[in-house]
């Protein structure tokens, strides 16, 4: 839960004298050190809007590996942020979520899956061409305490997992990861992610096991404490959120929404958990297993 | 410093007089779209301090808390976006406690009002009254009008009012009873005669009207061929609806003798012209907001841009000018 999570943002402009002794923000219930004023980490608001330009393009399959230079984003971006990112062209109203899939000191790397024109029209992007990045925005995986680490992606959903797996490989957290595809097309991500200890389903067999992340799970047996770190279609992260559940492990899940403004403002990104509806876009992308509601549970 | 004296390309005044508000340009932001202090939780930057439209409409506030419609709320459509969000709000206890927050914002504050009854409105525009006027100088934003939203196609209460100029009428008055402050009427486009519901709500009081409010649209899921969003229907906004805004500014522009707050897929200096052409004294920008915080920005360098490329001093010179002949 996000609550706990020590990667939230504090927001300097709610610190000003006249408003120092906080007001009772519900927006803002999900991380109670925003919005007192009391945090002075030195975090403050991080996001930004700029320019980036690509500089490098590689393709995997139908997916695209972008990176685009903008340090001031990603010296800040941490495992579980996303970005906002306009399509070319100006031709489209709303910009589209990008989780970030790594960062160096000087670049951020996105993975693009062609969905729509406009996700098409992004996976085509050519080095040297700019492109109008907001963020990093969004609470991110919070990474503390972690003894093991499962990493359960599936699709596109792998994106994310390759900034979690490298902040904590660099803590000396053991991470696996449980990969799950449609079939070996699919599978061609895999090019795009250096994971150590790897594990692969496909739904149709051509890779790997012949099953679901589920089915790695249980192959796996990832020893308590482990924590489960995911991002993957909704019908898959509620299995996944379920097989935690029967193993008493803890976890954390990154969701995906159709998303406008990404920064708070619109409500259209929400989704159900046990305390209401949240927006995906500053209350996530990250919630905790136990704040999740199955889909299958809502209305 | 040459002999030859070349008349200075004066700057355009880009003022306008928004009834008792002197705004510093036309630019307002639509309701719902920009979130200001969300912004300077979440950005790099005094969102506050630096506050880039002319006014600031917050997210429409309710008596009582709405939770909003289940999702998915938005998705894009050819040129536009669709939301069913449902006027999705913390509610007015809330509102009242953050209104601090937005002290040292620089432009006047036009607070958006919604309500699942007349009586609603009413509570909620006295308990700002009330709060606002006892606070002491400088704690609060002063307060610089209301605008009333009767036209929210996405909620099942509250829209029978705007679609009803007798409906409309009566809650206009009611309000009138209980504030002197600037109040403003958003519109639905989602009548067969918007004239007549302008009329009714500036005969009631009104100062002014804005519009459009979203139209009301459905989108599908592809392979299901069922409702895509939670609220099966939604308001179609963005450059899809600017032709249509336009032609109801303009109806409504010869309908009534109040200012106008024009909006619908304004994404251009040349499309705040265009709705003062139609007879707007002010504009808001909504959808265009999505691409991101500088928008009102490049849009205001345009409509500079285009006032001098075309020779115009103020917008006076250009309002109506589309209305010349009906």
């Amino acid at each position: 839960m996000d609550a706990d999570s020590p990667l939230r943002d504090s927001s300097s402009h709610m610190g000003s004298p006249e408003t120092a002794s906080g007001q009772p923000d519900s927006r803002h219930s999900a991380s109670p050190e925003e919005g007192t004023g009391a945090s002075r980490q030195g975090a403050g608001p991080r996001a930004r809007e700029l320019q980036g330009r690509v500089v490098a393009v590689r393709h995997y399959g139908t997916y695209t590996l972008v990176s685009v230079a903008a340090p001031q984003i990603a010296q800040r971006a941490r495992p579980g942020q996303f970005v906002m990112v306009g399509v070319p062209g100006g031709a489209f109203p709303l910009r589209r979520p990008f989780s970030i899939h790594s960062a160096t000191n000087s670049d951020i790397r996105l993975l693009i899956e062609p969905r729509g024109r406009g996700s098409a029209l992004l996976a085509e992007v050519v080095v040297g061409e700019r492109l109008d990045l907001a963020g990093p925005l969004g609470n991110g995986f919070p990474l503390t305490d972690v003894s093991t680490a499962v990493l359960v992606g599936g699709g596109i959903g792998v994106a994310p997992l390759q900034f979690v797996a490298e902040a904590l490989r660099a803590d000396g957290v053991p991470v696996l990861a449980a990969l799950g595809f449609r079939d070996a097309g699919q599978a061609r991500l895999l090019g795009a992610l250096t994971l150590d200890d790897t594990w692969i389903a496909t739904e149709d067999g051509s890779l790997g096991r012949h099953g679901t992340v589920v089915a790695l799970l249980d192959a796996i047996k990832p020893p308590a404490p482990a924590t489960l770190y995911t991002c993957g279609p909704r019908p898959m992260i509620d299995a996944v959120v379920a097989w935690a559940a029967a193993h008493r492990l803890a976890g954390f899940a990154s969701l995906e929404a159709h998303m406008a403004c990404g920064t708070g403002a619109c409500q259209g990104c929400v989704v159900a958990t046990r305390s209401g509806y949240r927006r995906v876009c500053v209350d996530g992308p990250v919630f905790a297993f136990a704040d999740l509601v199955p889909s299958e549970a809502r209305e | 410093m040459t002999a030859q004296t070349t008349t200075p390309t004066s700057e355009p005044d880009l003022t306008v007089q928004l009834g008792p508000l002197a705004l510093a340009h036309p630019l307002l932001n639509a309701s719902g779209t920009y979130d200001v202090l969300e912004t300077a939780a979440h950005y790099e930057g005094d969102a506050v301090a630096t506050f880039p439209f002319a006014a600031y409409v917050p997210k429409t506030v309710t008596l009582e808390p709405r939770i909003g419609n289940p999702p998915p709320r938005v998705t894009e459509t050819p040129s536009g976006v669709i939301n069913s969000v449902g006027l999705a709000n913390p509610g007015l206890a809330h509102f009242l406690d953050e209104l601090p927050l937005l002290a040292r914002l620089p432009v006047p504050l036009i607070v958006s009002v919604g309500g699942a009854q007349p009586a609603d409105y009413v509570t909620v525009v006295r308990r700002i009254e009330e709060t606002v006027d006892a606070a002491p100088a400088g704690a609060l934003p002063p307060v610089s009008a209301y605008e009333l939203n009767v036209s929210c196609p996405n909620v099942t209460t509250g829209l029978a009012v705007g679609t009803d100029a007798v409906a409309t009428a009566a809650l206009v008055a009611a309000l009138r009873q209980v504030t002197k402050r600037f109040l403003i009427v958003k519109l639905t486009p989602n009548v067969t005669d918007i004239s007549a519901i302008a009329r009714a709500a500036v005969t009631a009081g009104a100062d002014a009207v804005s519009l459009v409010n979203t139209f009301k649209g459905l989108v599908l899921e592809a392979q299901t061929l069922r409702p895509f969003l939670g609220g099966k229907t939604g308001g179609v906004s963005g450059p899809a609806i600017k032709p249509l805004a336009l032609r109801l500014v303009a109806e409504v522009a010869a309908a009534v003798n109040v200012p106008i707050i024009g909006m619908g897929g304004i994404a251009s200096g040349h499309d705040v012209l265009e709705f003062i052409a139609c007879g707007a004294t002010a504009v808001a920008i909504g959808t265009a907001n999505f691409a991101g915080l500088g928008t009102a920005a490049r849009i205001l360098g345009e409509l500079r841009d285009e006032m001098r490329a075309r020779g115009l001093t103020a917008l006076a010179e250009v309002r109506g000018a589309a209305l010349v002949g009906e």
